[in-house]
């Protein structure tokens, strides 16, 4: 019995040494997955951005082109829908593990340059691995703040009121350059009238439609370290939101939560929905009928206080391999194949080599093309100035106390303070 | 290739153990019992070392880091610094954390009991003799086992949505409210209805403290003409009142912690985290949006531990309200 013992502890020993040394393997195997160099001087890169399956399929074709120029650059991807993204990025990036390159835009900059994340990537410009020439209308400097490249846009785009053209036919509603406030009301209560559909989907929560509306009257939602409006201003807009959801102008907002993650215009319940322009080619393969772009209503028949927005690729401070993101990052601006795989889905291409190489030729990316145009030719577009540090918590703080007002949880006077409680929490942390 | 690697140490260990050190007349010193009891503990420890290295690095660590950031305002970037209280007090001020508190008190104080109730309901009718019981003990039990996963917090989203099988149903009898989940004041309704769904758990333990029951005592009640109701009262109730004290401790524990089903009726990808207008936002999901949404870790670990106490505090309470109400056959204690 005894000398039995001896020998299971014998070889319980042993079995607990060979656990521990498997143990050991596996931590040196976690540690291998999170280097990226191998012995032929391959080198793997981490990108990830934010989107839809269709989205997911385009740029992996990019990446496929892009391996086979650079054959000793891996691509590993990764992608969420647009909050999942952010929620799994920050936890990366806090853990010292981001991806090396990734999809940013404007409301992000000065909040992930705060912390230390996003690279510099202006060596890599002087070093000649990266070309800031031959940028679209001012591109090139979109995504610079204090002297420093933070981000290269990959396309442009412009909010717009995307409208279900056939609703809008049978309403007797043609929107033109210039049409005021006013007739917009005009406009939702004859969709209303004539269709029995909501005129649109619930604009009062829309935080870069209220900047537009801001600008027009010489204001705006952020100034460089805040909030560029007060709680007058906030009241007149909703209150007027409040009234039109009551009214019928705006969709129901109980119906609206219900249909997330698809848009209130593609599944009709809305005639029209002000965003951005590139988002005519998500919803029509989203929805059933067909999708068009129209003027941003304005307070003086002039003004739009329109801007371009962008989708950005930025650069992870903590990147092992500066070089390889910023060649990838100059591939996916000015090569044209890219282009003409990517079409409009991440707006018109920054570059106008790109630009230059895919012409669309379906209605609906011709709209956006034609709608760009047509900004610039009207002279509207101004320019934009990064958002503070906590400007996405407020935009996310806007979104869903507006939408509580919609559902008649809130009182004006009640989701105005609230709002501004929290933006004043957000933009000071 | 075991035979042959084993083999080798046991003739040598034999060899060495036989050597009479210790025959079975001279009794073992006390030295060499206290080696042997110091190896067979090292042996144990071994054993034991996945699960302690488990519990050190994934609970008791992360336990104490939290307790810690607790007191700090830590936005997972830049490193903690110490505020002391002030979690606390933004907390106790804060209009959405006062409304988070009261969605999960009220999802507790609705749901809990009306799932023990249904728990217990069909645990008398399926403790009586029957055909098919088994089947149907199984068939009631199952959602138990399925309920918390994601796949039917999807499913329940979809039945209670604007125009499905829920809302349908109600129009027949002219009451459609056009869907639950789109409505702040009725999606913590499905939450409740889902939660009762998954009676199986409780079901199993009444009927377990059912069969406990000595048949002495409703034989006895019989012969001096005690109603069923009456025995039910005074004989049954009072009988399985520990089980029935552990199922109430159970699942107000379990209800606290309500997170996933909450989360994905509410929103899921793409949508609001916490339901139309915070509608379903119990306690654990604004935790979640604080932490992850907003980057405020500090503050998050500062609600994470109030929740703690706050459960202590009630479980606390479950425990003294015993000595009233639960009744401990001799023997028992």
């Amino acid at each position: 019995m005894q000398q039995g013992r001896g020998v299971e502890r014998r070889t319980v020993l042993k079995a607990a040494g060979a656990s521990l040394a498997v143990t050991g393997l596996g931590a040196t195997a976690t540690a291998c997955g999170g280097g990226s160099g191998s012995g032929d001087g391959t080198v793997t890169i981490r990108y990830a951005w934010w989107g839809a399956e269709d989205r997911a399929r385009r740029i992996n074709k990019t990446i496929d082109l892009f391996e086979k120029k650079y054959p000793k650059i891996r691509v590993k991807t990764d992608f969420q829908p647009y909050t999942d993204f952010w929620k799994k990025f920050n936890t990366q990036a806090s853990g010292g593990n981001p991806p090396d390159v990734f999809q940013n835009a404007i409301g992000f900059l000065r909040k992930y340059d705060a912390k230390n994340v996003l690279l510099d990537l202006k060596e890599q410009v002087k070093a000649g691995n990266l070309r800031m020439e031959g940028f679209r209308a001012g591109l090139d400097t979109f995504g610079e703040i204090d002297g420093k490249l933070l981000g290269v846009p990959v396309g442009s785009n412009s909010m717009a009121l995307v409208i279900d053209k056939p609703v809008y036919a049978r309403a007797g509603v043609t929107p033109e350059t210039g049409w005021t406030w006013d007739d917009f009301d005009e406009a939702m209560a004859r969709v209303r009238d004539r269709t029995g559909r909501a005129g649109d989907s619930g604009m009062y929560g829309v935080m870069y439609l209220y900047d537009l509306y801001l600008r027009q009257n010489g204001k705006a939602f952020f100034t460089e370290d805040g909030l560029g409006f007060t709680e007058a201003d906030l009241t007149r807009w909703w209150t007027k939101a409040e009234k039109g959801v009551r009214s019928g102008l705006f969709a129901d907002p109980k119906k609206v939560a219900q249909i997330k993650p698809k848009s209130a215009l593609s599944a009709e319940l809305a005639g029209s929905e002000f965003t951005w322009d590139n988002f005519t080619v998500r919803y029509t393969s989203e929805g059933r009928s067909e999708y068009g772009l129209a003027p941003i209503p304005t307070t003086d028949g002039k003004r739009t206080g329109q801007y371009l927005g962008s989708l950005m690729l930025s650069a992870s401070r903590r990147t092992q391999h500066p070089v390889e993101v910023a060649k990838f990052i100059d591939f996916m601006v000015h090569d044209p194949e890219v282009a003409k795989i990517m079409g409009y889905d991440r707006g018109v291409p920054a570059t106008t080599a790109q630009y230059e190489a895919y012409r669309p030729t379906d209605a609906v990316n011709k709209a956006i093309a034609a709608y760009e145009e047509s900004l610039v030719q009207a002279g509207v577009l101004e320019p934009i100035t990064p958002h503070p540090n906590g400007a996405d918590i407020c935009e996310a703080a806007f979104l869903r106390i507006g939408e509580e007002l919609g559902l008649g949880k809130r009182s004006v006077p009640d989701a105005v303070e609230q709002f501004f409680n929290e933006s004043k929490t957000a933009l000071s942390s | 290739m075991g035979t042959a690697v084993t083999h080798a140490p046991v003739t040598e260990v034999r060899a060495k153990d036989a050597e009479p050190r210790h025959g079975p007349d001279t009794p073992p010193r006390p030295a060499d019992l206290k080696r042997r009891g110091r190896r067979e503990n090292l042996a144990g420890y071994l054993f034991m070392s996945p699960w302690i290295a488990g519990f050190l690095l994934l609970t008791a660590g992360p336990m104490a880091a939290s307790l810690y950031f607790a007191f700090t305002d830590y936005n997972l970037f830049d490193a903690p610094r110490w505020i002391g209280l002030d979690n606390f007090s933004e907390m106790f001020g804060d209009p959405r954390w006062r409304h988070s508190v009261r969605v999960t008190l009220w999802y507790v104080v609705v749901g809990t009991p009306v799932k023990l109730l249904v728990a217990l309901g069909v645990a008398l009718l399926l403790a009586q003799k029957r055909r098919g019981q088994a089947f149907y003990r199984a068939a009631f039990y199952a959602p138990s086992l399925i309920g918390a996963s994601v796949s039917v917090a999807i499913v329940w989203k979809a039945i209670f949505s604007d125009d499905a099988i829920v809302d349908r149903t109600q129009k027949v009898f002219g009451i459609g409210a056009g869907g639950w989940t789109g409505d702040p004041d009725l999606i913590i309704y499905s939450l409740v209805a889902l939660t009762v769904w998954q009676f199986g758990a409780p079901m199993v333990i009444f009927l377990a403290g059912l069969k406990q029951v000595p048949r002495e005592l409703y034989e006895a009640a019989d012969v001096d003409g005690a109603g069923k109701l009456r025995q039910f009262w005074n004989i049954t109730l009072p009988m399985i009142s520990p089980v029935l004290f552990f199922n109430v401790l159970l699942e107000t524990i379990h209800s606290f912690q309500i997170f996933s089903s909450a989360y994905i009726v509410g929103g899921g990808a793409g949508g609001n985290a916490c339901g139309p207008a915070d509608g379903s936002m119990v306690y654990t999901c604004y935790l979640y949006v604080q932490g992850f949404e907003n980057s405020r870790m500090g503050l998050a670990s500062a609600m994470a531990w109030m929740l703690l106490v706050a459960v202590a505090l009630v479980t606390a309470v479950l425990f003294r309200s015993q000595k009233r109400w639960v009744h401990y056959e001799e023997g028992g204690r």
